[in-house]
């Protein structure tokens, strides 16, 4: 059961967010990486918010699917309130990535042709897992009922991830992908800087340490609220 | 009784229901048919290349099966006899029982609508075969992903727009590999190795959404 006082350790796990993610921003902004003279120019910067927010993404729809499978199983109204609030979270995460993949590559990949959306499979299971999210959220507003919300929805949840795997085997067979790592592309690893790493890797952490510090924080909302209101309209 | 004693009762309590009345299926028909006319007369006496011809003819059947295929669960909630389902028969036997009353339905709805699309439309087929089989490995998928769907839905406000918003996207590798297959056998020349993928995916995804259904559907079919 969730109590509303803060749980231990969660002041110095905040700081160090603050501290890694004012780190990240400053460095990826001013290190002065070395120039790489081809169509990326600066733009290769955005490689330390844009990556990152995938993963997030990744890592929400995991804990969102997670929880619903914990809801099924033993019916806590708290796995649901956990499984909404990291599909919510990761939401804004895939939003945003998506808006800086697409002006990432309007400027480098298809520069002078004006195109904003394009054919890359990693885009096109973005959009895919938006509009899943964004169907799981309509299914929610459709039921008065707490319960049966919770679990229609937790069943949705899972049904859906059957999606993802066929979505990985699918696309890049219908669609060239320029990603790295993508077939005949280098990997990451290869055209990276050490410096950039330096940069890149704490990014990782710093983002998921976001999603996690927003994610408790909107699922303790989320449960006050629900103490204190519980007409289950009003949540 | 055993789940598939249950599953022949409910298929055929449907199919004599739907026989009565024949409310879904002529719906979706005739949404089909009026389709496929708007199209022809969209599209003018313009030529269509191929891939055109098969992505219309795929989204006119996936918003007809979107249209039709929720009934299933809908019509026991309406007329209250989902009480007495869930008392009689075993989970998976009504399951089942619903997948293939909508399998059927869906089938029969493809056939009439791709017959109807290709008369009217002027579509050259080359490869008979495989369209017949791309398009019956497109239904049954259909079907597959609609049954549990519409009881997830059966009891929300808003039932019939509710459908199509939860479907379309699980729906995209069906639509992906079909549409290309179609494609193919629209225009013909192309052995069976280039599509191998198409037919891995169009056989297996129905089969991993039938998979989840019966995992899940015992926690949305009891309150």
């Amino acid at each position: 059961m969730l109590s509303s006082a803060r749980p231990r350790g969660y002041v110095w796990r905040r700081a160090l967010i603050v501290v890694g993610m004012t780190y990240v921003i400053l460095g990826g902004f001013l290190l002065p990486f070395p120039r790489v003279d081809n169509i990326l120019g600066q733009t290769h910067r955005n490689l330390f918010f844009h990556v990152p927010m995938w993963f997030t993404l990744m890592a929400a729809m995991g804990v969102s699917a997670f929880w619903a499978f914990k809801y099924l199983r033993t019916r806590d109204p708290l796995a649901d309130v956990r499984s909404v609030e990291a599909a919510r979270v990761g939401l804004l995460f895939g939003v945003l990535g998506l808006l800086t993949g697409m002006m990432w590559a309007r400027f480098t990949w298809y520069q002078g042709t004006g195109k904003w959306w394009n054919n890359d499979p990693k885009q096109a299971m973005a959009a895919v897992q938006m509009l899943i999210y964004a169907a799981y959220f309509v299914l929610r507003s459709a039921f008065d009922d707490e319960t049966r919300r919770a679990r229609i929805a937790a069943a949705y949840n899972l049904f859906a991830v059957t999606t993802v795997p066929f979505l990985l085997y699918v696309l890049p067979r219908q669609m060239a992908s320029l990603h790295p790592g993508a077939e005949g592309n280098p990997a990451f690893s290869e055209i990276t800087h050490p410096l950039m790493r330096a940069v890149l890797y704490p990014s990782f952490l710093c983002f998921i340490g976001l999603f996690w510090l927003l994610y408790t924080q909107r699922v303790r909302l989320a449960w006050v609220q629900r103490r204190l209101h519980p007409d289950p309209l009003a949540l | 009784m055993t789940w598939w004693r249950s599953a022949w009762a409910v298929l055929e309590k449907d199919l004599r229901l739907e026989w009565r009345s024949r409310l879904a299926f002529n719906t979706m028909l005739v949404f089909a048919l009026a389709t496929v006319l708007l199209v022809w007369f969209a599209l003018g006496t313009q030529p269509v290349v191929p891939s055109v011809q098969a992505a219309l003819l795929w989204v006119v059947l996936l918003f007809a099966a979107a249209l039709g295929l929720g009934r299933a669960f809908v019509q026991e909630e309406e007329r209250g006899t989902l009480l007495f389902l869930r008392l009689n028969a075993a989970p998976l036997g009504v399951y089942v029982g619903k997948l293939l009353f909508n399998a059927a339905l869906v089938l029969v709805l493809g056939g009439v609508a791709c017959v109807a699309y290709v008369i009217v439309l002027g579509v050259q087929v080359e490869w008979i075969g495989l369209f017949v089989l791309v398009l019956t490995l497109g239904a049954l998928g259909l079907a597959a992903a609609t049954t549990l769907l519409a009881a997830l839905i059966a009891r929300a406000s808003h039932s019939g727009a509710l459908l199509p918003v939860l479907l379309f996207p699980l729906l995209v590798p069906l639509l992906l590999s079909g549409v290309r297959l179609t494609r193919h056998a629209l225009e013909g020349g192309l052995g069976w190795s280039g599509t191998t993928d198409g037919l891995v995916t169009l056989t297996t995804y129905p089969l991993a959404l039938v998979a989840a259904s019966v995992l899940l559907f015992d926690y949305v079919w009891y309150d």
